[in-house]
């Protein structure tokens, strides 16, 4: 795909980041550090309105600081020339709102996501479909996203999210709404990605549980980090 | 999920809104390959006049509206016969008249019976006309099974009775279709008493046609000469005037037509906001958004050119039996009108699309998210 050397030093670095609205009314982000390391899986919390979702839309070059730099697996955010690919290629997303297409089969949804990638036309249909077994919702491949319940279109969005085998997963709540079953297979899922493939993770939860299965819950409130703590020690 | 099947999926979910834009590329499609197929007729028919005449060339009066109202006096007649290398040079007038409701424009032709062998004529029953005979025809073969006359009969032309002398053939379907009369009495009738409408030359074997027929419009610019139909529109500004007027309405259609399109689909364009925000946010390109939103546009081209094809087709055969046009209207499908169809839709269809697919593209994939 591109540089290796680019590839082993996969991370994101935070300097002093703002992100201002609404000419200088809304300060979502104040001044943000935060560093993850490649392959680490960092939890971060706080109160509505703190700025996650802002921050986790900066990694993923859908939007630009208002001042501060972000370098997310190498790439300097403020002078990201191709941003679609740097998407397709090095990130995974998934939304708070699931943003999914209700024209599209389940199946569709996650396939759409391989447009333009290196993935063979032949293989993408099969491969859509492992990620929907991986989710645990193999059967529901043909359904449209509107006869599923919320939990359901969730994981369609974190299946989607891995279409591209990205090296870096970013989810906002991804477990807003499952039940602690189903929470507990996509906590599993995520910590295959990370042992198997190495894949950085930056997950927002106001869950207590989701945020302690991490290697670091990060705090935020207004706009700032306000503590980090390691979890635990395999 | 290949962009087609994701192209006809977005059509399929707004159906009725696709089948009104088909629709309307249908009906601009239809106006357009409707009026090139009528011209395109009436090109055909109005030179098998010409082909009548077995000539090598044909003499017209240079640059009038309609070739029968061209006009050849005697004087210009005796100086083409004349000029060096032609053979011989045959005066035709050639008039219309209804002569009832099924045929609005009869076609008369004032030949002199010394010229008919020149001029391709056949005389299958009966004997031609005399030279000077004042109530005397010939019918074309065609025209006389469809009038059912027969040699000895009298045919109702000309203004007057005339007795049916001979059946004649020419080989074209056309000139079979109508009726021979004496020249000084279809000129008298006509109140043109010493003129023809055309002159049809036979060059004298082993000169050049072609500079024969220069030599004769160098020494005559008033008069023109025609050799093949498409050269024919030359002598013919109607039909001059009804070429561009094909052509200026596949300009408009398209024009038009595009604004149309764009208009609905700058609407759905809206509606569909989160649509290409998500498709942009998980890694779509911009080249990618355009040609989803402009390859929806060349299906409904490509399905509304089929249907104007269709429209026309019916229009055409309505056309062609309205009592007022028969005989007058002649469609003629040419491949070229299909292709002219074909590419009137798409130039409407892409260039419509364009417009919205590149505000599609260019949207903020957060901005567009976000979108209510
Ligand atoms: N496009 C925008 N224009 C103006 N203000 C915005 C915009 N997006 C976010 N904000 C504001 O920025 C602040 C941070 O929003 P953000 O969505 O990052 O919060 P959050 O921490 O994700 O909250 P939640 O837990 O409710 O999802 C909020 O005050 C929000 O109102
Ligand atoms: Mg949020």
């Amino acid at each position: 795909m591109s540089d290796p050397g680019v590839k082993t030093r996969s991370e994101i670095e935070a300097h002093e980041v703002e992100k201002i609205y609404d000419d200088g009314m809304i300060r979502a982000l104040a001044g943000v550090d935060l560093t993850v390391a490649k392959g680490e899986f960092v939890a971060i919390t706080g109160p509505s309105g703190c700025g996650k979702s802002t921050l986790l839309h900066l990694f993923a070059a859908l939007d630009r600081p208002t001042s501060g730099t972000i370098r997310v697996d190498g790439y300097d955010m403020n002078h990201l020339r191709h941003s679609n690919r740097f998407r397709r290629q090095e990130i995974g997303l998934v939304f708070q709102l699931h943003n999914l297409l209700p024209r599209l089969s389940v199946l569709g949804n996650v396939e759409i996501a391989m447009a333009g990638s290196h993935r063979p036309y032949a293989e993408r249909s099969v491969y859509a479909q492992k990620l929907l077994g991986d989710v645990d919702i193999a059967h529901l491949a043909d359904r449209r996203p509107t006869q599923l319940s919320g939990g359901e279109r969730q994981r369609v969005a974190i299946a989607r999210a891995l279409a591209n085998d990205p090296p870096i997963l970013l989810a906002d709540e991804p477990t807003g709404s499952l039940d602690s079953a189903s929470v507990e297979a996509v906590l599993g899922l995520f910590q295959r990605l990370r042992q198997e493939r190495r894949v950085t993770i930056v997950l927002v939860t106001h869950d207590n549980v989701v945020a302690g299965v991490a290697d670091r819950i990060v705090q935020m409130l207004d706009g700032k980090v306000v503590s980090e703590q390691a979890t635990r020690s395999l | 999920m290949s962009l087609v099947r994701l192209v006809l999926a977005n059509l399929w979910a707004k159906k009725s809104r696709s089948i009104g834009i088909a629709f309307a590329i249908g009906i601009a499609v239809m106006t357009v390959v409707t009026l090139t197929v009528v011209s395109s007729g009436l090109e055909n028919a109005a030179a098998a006049v010409l082909t009548i005449g077995k000539s090598d060339f044909t003499v017209a009066q240079n640059g009038v509206s309609d070739i029968l109202f061209s006009s050849i006096d005697d004087g210009q007649l005796h100086n083409v016969g004349s000029t060096k290398g032609v053979a011989n040079a045959v005066g035709v007038l050639l008039e219309t008249e209804k002569i009832n409701a099924a045929n609005p424009l009869f076609l008369e032709i004032g030949i002199d019976p010394g010229d008919l062998s020149h001029f391709g004529v056949t005389v299958v029953a009966g004997k031609p006309y005399g030279a000077t005979a004042n109530h005397q025809v010939m019918l074309g073969w065609r025209a006389a099974q469809n009038l059912g006359l027969h040699v000895g009969a009298r045919f109702e032309g000309n203004g007057t009775w005339n007795t049916v002398t001979g059946i004649f053939s020419t080989g074209i379907a056309y000139g079979d279709l109508g009726a021979m009369f004496p020249l000084p009495a279809l000129q008298a009738r006509n109140r043109v008493a010493g003129s023809v409408t055309l002159i049809f030359v036979k060059v004298v074997p082993g000169f050049s046609i072609p500079k024969v027929e220069k030599s004769l419009t160098s020494s005559h610019p008033e008069l023109t000469t025609i050799r093949t139909a498409s050269e024919f529109g030359r002598a013919d500004r109607n039909l001059v005037f009804l070429q561009a007027a094909a052509t200026g309405s596949t300009v408009l259609a398209i024009l038009i037509g595009a604004v149309i399109v764009g208009n609905t689909m700058l609407l759905s364009l809206f509606e569909r906001t989160r649509e290409f925000g998500l498709l942009r946010a998980i890694g779509w390109t911009r080249t990618r958004v355009v040609f989803l939103v402009v390859g929806e546009g060349i299906v409904l081209a490509v399905a509304g050119s089929a249907t104007g094809v269709g429209l026309s087709f019916a229009a055409t055969s309505v056309l062609e039996h309205l009592p007022q046009l028969t005989g007058v209207l002649h469609a003629n499908y040419t491949q070229g009108a299909f292709w002219r169809g074909l590419y009137t839709g798409l130039g409407m269809a892409v260039i419509g699309a364009l417009y919205p697919a590149l505000r599609a593209a260019n949207l903020t994939p957060l901005k567009a998210l976000s979108h209510e």
